[in-house]
């Protein structure tokens, strides 16, 4: 019995009807799909290496001596804790974080207020030329800033005084960003009208439709709006460039960085150390907010 | 169209043509008409970032406060060119009063456009005759089409740096004077190993940190620019002369491709792993700070001379490329004869030149203080002061376009050593119509 | 038609008129402000003379002349950009798709690998570049360590004109994020019911992709080069900082930063408006190539609208 389970191949011919043929092929198959688990997860670790590998790198320069940096050993002597304690305590860095973290969070606050209401009006009013306006919307979010940053600099610095600061980067979020608004207009489109529709029966005007029925339904998007914006302030390199570098004190962490080396003569592991630094809130931001941040990427290709 | 777009057209374009109007407005200039002598805070921008640089640039302040207590500078560091020309157009409350730059190449953009203030008047109103002042050249690469708008703070001059033990152990007992005695000395000094060398006696090649174009050229005292204001470095024969000799080198020395591939061993040029300070270089051209950071990297077998000359201009040994930094008020200054006080003391006080001049390694700006008995006396730095007062030592000279012709005759040098380029008197020529072109479109 | 509307009718039709306004304003304001005044004036000033100290002066058609002409930055920018649609655009979405795919096959440990891949993505660009400049670097460098080790040539990367680019690709592919979510997100919305009949029909794995997957998504596909075209039009922040830090050249240190070091292989247009506008002060000849981005931007999203997919509006 025993030898007849070993060995199929033998026992299919005195034993018909157990389940012989039956037994092998899903046997192949399994053993297909074993192999099959195999190769795609050995591809997955590849890639993985490939993808995680440079933050190693970073990292493990980031806690080496200044010595060590440049040398073939990637594992560092002794562990350096102390570089990123030098970095932190750099003049100006801790300015640098705080100008970051107000740029980003009154920039993410002030892009989603401005853009609900004009996301929810196209997605939800009727009215002649809203293709055109959606039109119009996805072609300034195609725009990169730079077609009509010399007369906004103009007006920002001759009109408004605001040179060496990063005002000019922040009021304009006030009035919508095209963006924000295509993103939430894509997810409200998914909300069946009869919500609405049942909250002015009840009497709601627009607006409470919209703060009371609607907000509530469309967390996730919002919260993958904000994560986006917040992302794109904390990123943003093209704008402190030119309206906050003339003045250090508001420089971004983006802006500083580049400095950074300058002023530290290439000592990379230094640099390794800011640059974690500067890299560290992202990704902590994304382990918290995983979940909304992918469904909001889906969102900008898929639902069209 | 629906009246909704037509509200928005409108609303647009009332919107453009009302902040298009007020758009246009010029720039109004600040005043001289204020009182140095009140209370005033004024706002001094720099560019330096290192501890011993700030530290010795605060000193330099404080020297100034004590002597002018009237005075409260603000310093503020870390500023680059392009924030200094960004912060003279936008002026306000926050603009400086006073700037320095690390680069001549931007005084022709400061002077002709009047983003700096005419110096004339303060130095007239002093009696600060600047050519019995600073060195020549100094003097040159402060001004534009006879403008003075900024002055010179410290100077920097291009040298030879030569590994001490590596010319022992090739039995050279002297640096090279001529080019040709330099070529022979670069060839000994030449290891080669597999493919590539164990030590290369000189970098040719114009990536070669400070190997540059325009560093070398000095070398044959070229002219870049005729009477006109025509760029000639076609019928400069220094530039033919520079880029011949640039070739042969690197024949001599193992071929473009090979030196490239050894250059992309090197460390970065500020870090310590410098190829001169690593001894993967014998020698190289390089400014004076060099010996400080060698130095600090623990390299002290660098020797210093002035860089070798063409054979056929062998008596002007001791001519180098010199830079500078530069200082001057910003036109949109209201505190511009306070300022001026503050520039003055700066540029033209033999003790707080020579003081700021040992203390970040770099040479002396006025005639006095480079003959001062207070100025560090090592013997390295000397060389590099000997170079910065040769009557043969030359510059770039300011244009109205920055330093937009260096990059261009740069960009030919790599053209032309990467093969890129064939033909160097068309080339040179190309340069030419170029620099006048970007020049006619500064205008 | 009658032309008597009911006035009650009329009354609503207004204040609904009034209400969507009311809901518009926000982009109105920050549309008319933002966008259409200064495009305007990125015209106007395009045939200006303006150094941003003396009054602009009218010059007709000298700035274009210059930029396309005499401007020795312009050719080699949009040949770079040309370079980079092609190659760098092309890898990003095969590899993209490549890893979407790999990952709905993944059965263990999906949550950490997919963290892994979406990870470099939300690096900050200015980081992610200087990172890359250091792991690539020539000399001392541990990527150049490593292939040297194993006999393989060690490129000069961001340091030459032919592997610059290439550098820059490598790390536009190392975040491919964005690209990998949504294909994922497509994949996984391919009818199961297809894949089935194909294997009945005997496809191969293969055929099953060309013929089932493939069409499903290649809605998804044209979505992200399109986008891709047009976000390598206006790549800035990589090409430049790599180039500025691979240099070695930090705008304070007195030395003139090479634009799109190494020999002009890293210059891209939006790096242009800064060199005319930021560093030379011209603004009029900034405002043609402001001018050029922004229409070759437009067409591609006209591309993008054809699709009408974008617009489609519950009715």
């Amino acid at each position: 019995m025993t030898q007849a389970t070993l060995s199929p191949g033998t026992a299919t011919t005195g034993a018909k009807g157990h389940g012989g043929p039956d037994v092998r092929a899903r046997r192949t198959a399994r053993r297909k799909q074993t192999l099959h688990w195999i190769a795609v997860h050995a591809l997955g670790i590849a890639a993985a290496a490939f993808f995680v590998l440079p933050f190693v790198f970073v990292l493990l320069t980031a806690v080496m001596s200044d010595n060590q940096a440049l040398t073939r050993d990637l594992w560092p002597h002794h562990w350096q804790w102390s570089n990123f304690r030098t970095v932190w305590d750099t003049p100006g860095f801790l300015t640098w974080w705080r100008n970051t973290l107000v740029y980003a969070v009154a920039g993410t606050v002030l892009t989603v207020v401005s853009s609900l209401p004009v996301a929810y009006a196209l997605a939800k009013f009727r009215f002649r030329g809203r293709n055109l306006v959606m039109v119009l919307v996805i072609s300034t979010m195609m725009l990169p800033p730079q077609v009509v940053i010399i007369p906004m600099y103009l007006f920002w610095t001759k009109q408004m005084g605001m040179d060496g600061s990063l005002w000019p980067l922040i009021i304009p979020l006030a009035f919508g960003d095209a963006f924000t608004i295509f993103l939430l207009r894509q997810f409200l489109l998914t909300i069946p009208k009869e919500y609405t529709e049942a909250a002015k029966v009840d009497g709601c005007g627009e607006l409470r439709t919209l703060l009371t029925v609607i907000v509530p339904m469309i967390k996730p998007a919002l919260a993958a709006v904000a994560l986006f914006q917040f992302f794109y302030c904390w990123n943003d390199y093209f704008g402190p460039q030119i309206y906050a570098s003339s003045n250090p004190g508001a420089w971004t962490l983006s802006y500083g960085l580049e400095s950074f080396k300058g002023a530290h003569h290439t000592n990379w592991n230094l640099t390794m150390a800011a640059t974690v630094l500067v890299m560290a809130p992202v990704i902590v931001v994304f382990f918290f907010a995983q979940k909304a941040f992918i469904e909001g990427v889906t969102l900008t290709g898929v639902k069209g | 169209m629906s009246r909704l777009t037509k509200a928005a057209a409108a609303v647009a374009a009332t919107a453009a043509i009302s902040l298009l109007a007020s758009a246009c407005t010029g720039q109004s200039s600040g005043s001289a008409n204020d009182d140095a002598s009140k209370d005033v805070t004024i706002t001094f921008w720099h560019g330096w970032t290192a501890p011993n640089e700030l530290k010795a640039i605060n000193d330099n302040v404080a020297r100034f406060e004590k002597a002018h207590p009237n005075i409260h500078v603000k310093v503020q560091g870390n500023i680059t060119d392009d924030k200094i020309n960004q912060a003279l157009r936008a002026g306000g409350s926050k603009a400086p009063d006073v700037v320095s730059s690390f680069t001549t190449d931007n005084v022709g953009q400061f002077c002709s456009s009047g983003s700096m203030a005419d110096l004339a008047p303060f130095l007239a109103k002093d009696k600060i005759d600047p050519a019995a002042t600073f060195p020549k050249p100094m003097l040159e690469y402060t001004q534009f089409d006879g403008k003075r708008c900024t002055l010179p703070l410290l100077g920097d001059a291009y040298g030879l740096y030569y590994n001490k033990k590596a010319f022992a152990a090739a039995g050279i007992t002297a640096p090279p004077k001529t080019l040709s005695e330099f070529k022979a000395d670069a060839v000994k000094l030449t290891k080669t190993k597999g493919d590539s060398y164990s030590q290369l006696g000189y970098m040719p090649n114009f990536h070669g940190y400070e190997s540059t174009t325009t560093h070398l050229a000095a070398q044959w005292g070229v002219k870049y620019f005729d009477a006109n204001g025509k760029s000639q470095v076609a019928k400069d024969p220094g530039f033919t002369a520079m880029f011949n000799w640039q070739q042969d080198m690197v024949k001599s020395l193992g071929g473009f491709g090979k030196l490239e591939k050894y250059r992309n061993t090197f460390g970065d040029e500020f870090g310590a792993k410098n190829p001169l300070q690593t001894g993967q270089v014998a020698m190289g051209i390089d400014g004076e700070w060099r010996l400080g950071m060698a130095k600090d990297a623990g390299m002290n077998d660098l020797g210093v001379a002035p860089f070798p000359v063409p054979d056929d201009q062998a008596s002007t040994y001791g001519k180098g490329y010199l830079s500078g930094t530069i200082i001057g008020i910003a036109n949109t200054s209201s505190k511009k004869n306070a300022a001026w006080e503050l520039v003055k003391f700066m540029t033209t006080d033999t003790d707080a030149v020579v003081s700021f001049a040992n203390a970040i390694h770099n040479v002396p700006s006025t005639l006095a203080a480079l003959k001062s008995p207070k100025l560090d006396a090592d013997p390295g730095f000397k060389t590099f002061l000997d170079i910065a007062q040769n009557p043969d030592s030359t510059t770039t000279p300011p244009s109205i376009n920055g330093g937009a012709y260096q990059l261009t005759l740069q960009d030919f040098g790599y053209a032309y050593e990467s093969g890129k380029s064939k033909n160097l008197s068309s080339g040179l020529q190309g340069v030419d119509t170029q620099v006048d072109k970007d020049i006619a479109q500064a205008k | 038609m009658t032309a008597a509307v009911h006035p009650l009718l009329k009354a609503k039709r207004r204040k609904s008129a009034l209400r969507t306004l009311a809901f518009l304003s926000p982009w109105i304001i920050g549309f008319s402000v933002f966008f259409v005044y200064p495009l305007v004036s990125t015209v106007y000033f395009s045939f200006m003379k303006y150094n941003g100290i003396n009054a602009p002066t009218w010059v007709g058609g000298k700035n274009w002349s210059y930029v396309f002409t005499d401007y020795p930055f312009f050719w080699p920018a949009l040949r770079n950009t040309l370079w980079l649609v092609v190659v760098m655009v092309t890898l990003r979405v095969l590899f993209g798709l490549g890893i979407g795919l790999l990952i709905t096959k993944i059965k263990t440990g999906a949550g950490f690998f997919r963290t892994a891949f979406y990870l470099p993505y939300l690096a900050p660009p200015v980081a992610a570049t200087m990172a890359f400049v250091f792991l690539l670097n020539p000399g001392t460098g541990p990527v150049n360590h490593l292939l040297g080790d194993v006999g393989l040539p060690t490129p000069g990367w961001f340091t030459d004109p032919h592997w610059s680019k290439p550098a820059l690709t490598m790390l536009a592919v190392w975040g491919i994020g964005d690209l990998m979510v949504i294909f994922m997100a497509a994949l996984l919305d391919v009818p199961k019911e297809q894949y089935e009949a194909a294997e009945l029909d005997g496809a191969g794995p293969w055929h099953r992709f060309r013929f089932v997957t493939l069409p499903n998504i290649s809605p998804i596909v044209m979505f992200a080069v399109v986008t891709g075209v047009i976000q390598t039009m206006q790549y800035y922040t990589q090409p430049l900082v790599a180039g500025k830090v691979a240099s070695g050249v930090i705008g304070n240190s007195g030395q003139q930063v090479e634009p799109g070091y190494p020999d002009k292989s890293t210059l891209t247009l939006p790096q242009l408006v800064y060199e005319r506008g930021f560093q030379r002060f011209d603004y009029g000849s900034a405002c043609v190539i402001a001018l050029v981005l922004f229409v070759l931007s437009m067409a591609f999203t006209a591309l993008l609208l054809r699709r009408n997919g974008f617009l489609s509006a519950e009715d």
